[in-house]
């Protein structure tokens, strides 16, 4: 049970609030694990009182929590909710907030405990740090508790001005208290590859370039931009997941075993890896950049990115980047590792396929196995949390036929209370200071290292078109066949 | 169990699939393979069948696609079955209606096995282009029936303009038994076959297969016969040594009047008789999905039949070229 606080939630009328962070709450406080002196305190330009936030919090958890509504529960909640109206840059709504928080000390018993969620966009980081650290908020050392911040991607656009960001946040809060969201680590799959990997006898002493053929790591959406325009068109799919989810979980899967479960040693290891990371010699002929046009998908059609909505006309950001990257360590010299990310797939699935070699001997006909692929292990990170282990089996008949055959581990079979979200994990990990599954500054930066000699090559470039509703451009296939490979059909 | 989505998205059938087999965890282990069967209305009781019975031997997900009307707004109902009355498989039965029909690939896509091949099965008359169908580029193998076709021998000459390296007919799977039993006879034959015989109803495919692969296997002529059937009724190799004429050689006859019973004889030797069953469509069906790669032993009986070369030579992979009829409209 995390210390009595206040989570105070800036951008609170976002879509992001609404979607993840109020239900998350709520599915704590369902759970019974929030502590008896708890606040949300919303915050945002809005002619609003606490009962007016109170509504759209209401509907927000109806509609997207993850457990049951229950009016009792929500009616203990709803008193310890809050609202403060004002802008960024108003010098007086933020000392209004200072005051209010010493204030639910003495009302609600947050003990002067704060969090201070950042859900805005990254513009808006300088004015609101440079408030906080105006009026003292920040530092816990003058209040009376602890005082943590949490920050959302982007973590900046790259190198550069993420360590700009890193400095500024590091300086108003201390680096110890500053919490970067990665939603996809506190996936409960994301760590169930932990418990995988160093639970187990049965993996590690394959878990090598010895063994291992390739590993292709996808995480593949089939919404569009979905109204994102303005931040998209200025990021595209290299800056908006292959930079954060999908290095993170390169990293998770490529590590070497930490020495401990815990924040420090994790991220030591994930640290190693990712400074390992290197890129193809040949950008051109290893990385794919692709924009989705109009098609059909899932049954319906679908407008084209450059007819979405605030895309400029003859924009050339990607919807769609693959990638093949390498990482220079004893463990993994020579085996590739092939990502990609794109918006308009055939379906929504994210997933680690640890592909194996074949065996060095087959002592059957060679008519018997040419059905027989590669030995996987996929991990399968969303939806289907799950683990399926594909392998040979003999076809039943009188023939020796030997074809492949997959083995399923589901996680909502197997669990009889649901995963949570992971939202709530990670918010939860917040009030409880708990850093395990939160990648620091540095990670970040050694993720925008391996970027940012992308972003510079792919300049000016026009991506490759793929269809709405296909698996990405011709060239990615091209890309895997040029190494004798293909990409898994998710 | 079964859940039926009335007037849904694809998005939604996926997701319902998910949550059966979650419920039904039991079932639905070890998928070795994704059937997409498209039909139509009328016969689709007789796929299902059909692929219930193909399904128990090759564990597989079955997606059956039923087109509808197409002058109608876009529509799609979906019926998700795990271990429900078609047995232990998993299976998403779908009707489409409007637009929707002329893209069904956008729906059978997200619903394919994780990296499992695909079989796509037409049962009724198939596309001109199979092999460029939305259907069929998906597919590992591609399955059609000649002999549903209003005329089966201008059918079986399309499958062989059109066919590419994976593609089987169902008519030639239907000549397994026959094949295999000929083949033990020729392991031990001392004369050369000089000249093969296939009698038949009219215009039946297998016997045109068959007379194909005969032709090509022993390197000699092989003509039609027309019989009263049912399907193919005989097969005659004439048998002789070098330079000698038919008349004075003898023959193996492998004669099947009634459909069950076979009676095999050869010159010299006492008549055996065999069962030699015309085979149901799911035994049919089972057995092409036992082997998932090129069947080179069609293509080249094929090639024989329909005196066209180089099938087996084609690339198996083509793609198909995507066009949006309503985008056409607009632009123009």
């Amino acid at each position: 049970m995390p210390d009595p606080c206040a989570l105070v939630v800036f951008g609170v009328t976002g879509d992001l609030a609404k979607k993840k962070l109020i239900p998350a709450v709520y599915d704590l406080g369902n759970r019974g694990l929030l502590p008896p002196g708890f606040v949300l305190l919303g915050f945002a330009r809005r002619d609003w009182g606490d009962g007016d936030f109170e509504q759209l919090a209401r509907k927000a958890a109806e509609q997207h929590a993850r457990t049951e509504f229950r009016e009792d529960v929500w009616r203990r909640l709803a008193d310890s909710i809050k609202f403060l109206p004002g802008s960024f840059d108003d010098d007086n709504a933020f000392d209004e907030l200072d005051r209010t928080l010493v204030e639910l000390e003495a009302s609600h018993g947050i003990a002067g405990n704060v969090a201070f969620y950042l859900s805005i966009p990254p513009a808006a980081f300088p004015v609101v740090l440079k408030q906080l650290a105006r009026t003292g908020m920040a530092d816990g050392s003058e209040r009376s508790g602890w005082r943590r911040v949490v920050v959302e991607k982007p973590f900046g656009h790259d190198l550069d001005s993420s360590v700009e960001l890193n400095r500024l946040v590091d300086s108003v809060f201390t680096s110890h208290d500053v919490f970067r969201i990665d939603h996809y680590l506190g996936k409960e799959t994301v760590q169930n590859l932990l418990a995988l990997r160093f639970a187990n006898t049965l993996f590690e002493p394959v878990w090598n370039s010895h063994y291992v053929d390739s590993v292709q790591i996808t995480m593949a959406e089939d919404v569009g931009i979905e109204g994102r325009a303005g931040f998209y068109d200025s990021a595209g799919a290299a800056r908006d997941v292959l930079q954060n989810h999908l290095l993170q979980l390169l990293a998770l899967t490529a590590m070497e075993e930490p020495v401990a479960f815990d924040a420090e040693a994790l991220r030591t290891e994930k640290h190693k890896v990712l400074g390992a990371i290197s890129l193809p010699a040949d950008l051109e002929l290893s990385t794919v950049r692709g924009q989705y046009e109009q098609g059909w998908l899932a049954g319906e059609r679908v407008k084209g990115y450059l007819d979405e909505e605030g895309v400029p006309p003859g924009s050339t950001t990607e919807t769609y980047a693959a990638v093949r990257l390498g990482v220079e360590t004893r463990r993994w010299a020579g085996v590739p590792f092939y990502l990609r990310t794109g918006k308009r797939l055939p379906r929504r699935v994210t997933e680690i396929a640890v592909i194996f070699k074949r065996a060095p001997h087959l002592p059957f006909a060679k008519t018997d196995t040419v059905e027989l692929g590669n030995n996987q292990l996929v991990v399968r990170v969303q939806p289907d949390e799950g683990v399926t282990m594909r392998f040979g089996s003999k076809a039943p008949g009188s023939a020796m036929e030997i074809r492949e055959v997959s083995m399923d581990f589901l996680y909502g079979s197997a669990f009889t209370e649901s995963s949570p979200e992971a939202y709530e994990r990670l918010l939860l990990d917040v009030l409880l200071g708990d850093k395990t599954l939160f990648p620091d500054h540095e990670e970040v930066e050694a993720s925008w290292q391996v970027i940012d000699p992308l972003e510079e090559f792919w300049q000016g470039r026009i991506p490759q078109r793929y269809r709405a509703g296909e698996w990405g451009p011709r060239a990615a296939e091209d890309m895997l066949a040029r190494d004798g490979r293909t990409w898994r059909r998710p | 169990m079964t859940v039926t989505l009335w007037d849904t998205t694809g998005g939604d059938v996926v997701k319902a699939l998910a949550a059966e087999r979650r419920a039904g965890a039991m079932v639905a282990t070890g998928l070795a393979l994704t059937l997409v069967v498209t039909v139509d209305e009328k016969n689709v009781a007789e796929a299902e069948r059909a692929a219930t019975v193909a399904a128990q031997a090759h564990p597989c997900r079955l997606v059956v696609v039923i087109r509808r009307q197409l002058d109608t707004a876009n529509r799609l109902d979906a019926e998700v079955q795990v271990g429900g009355r078609l047995g232990p498989i998993e299976a998403v039965v779908m009707r489409m209606y409007g637009r929707l029909t002329l893209h069904p690939e956008s729906v059978v896509l997200p619903l394919l096995a994780s990296d499992c091949p695909v079989v796509t099965w037409w049962h009724g008359a198939p596309p001109d282009e199979i092999a460029t169908d939305p259907l069929g580029v998906l597919a590992d193998r591609r399955v059609t029936d000649s002999s549903l076709a209003p005329d089966p021998i201008a059918a079986l000459r399309q499958r062989a303009a059109d066919f590419s390296p994976g593609d089987t007919d169902l008519a030639w799977t239907r000549t397994t038994p026959w094949r295999s039993l000929l083949a033990s006879a020729f392991d031990a034959l001392e004369p050369r076959p000089i000249s093969a015989t296939v009698a038949s109803e009219n215009g039946n495919p297998s016997a045109a297969l068959l007379a194909g692969w005969l032709g090509r296997r022993l390197g000699v002529e092989s003509r039609l016969e027309e019989s009263g059937g049912p399907g193919v009724t005989e097969v005659e190799v004439l048998l002789g040594d070098h330079g000698e004429d038919a008349e004075s050689g003898c023959s193996i006859r492998l004669s099947r009047p009634d459909g069950r019973l076979a009676t095999f004889s050869r010159s010299g030797q006492p008549d055996r008789q065999l069962p030699l069953l015309r085979r149901q469509l799911g035994d049919l069906l089972a057995e092409e999905l036992r082997r998932l790669d090129p069947d080179a032993v069609y293509a080249e009986s094929l090639e024989q039949a329909t005196a066209l070369e180089g099938l087996s030579s084609r690339p198996p992979r083509r793609t198909h070229r995507w066009q949006d009829p309503a985008a056409s409209q607009t632009t123009s």
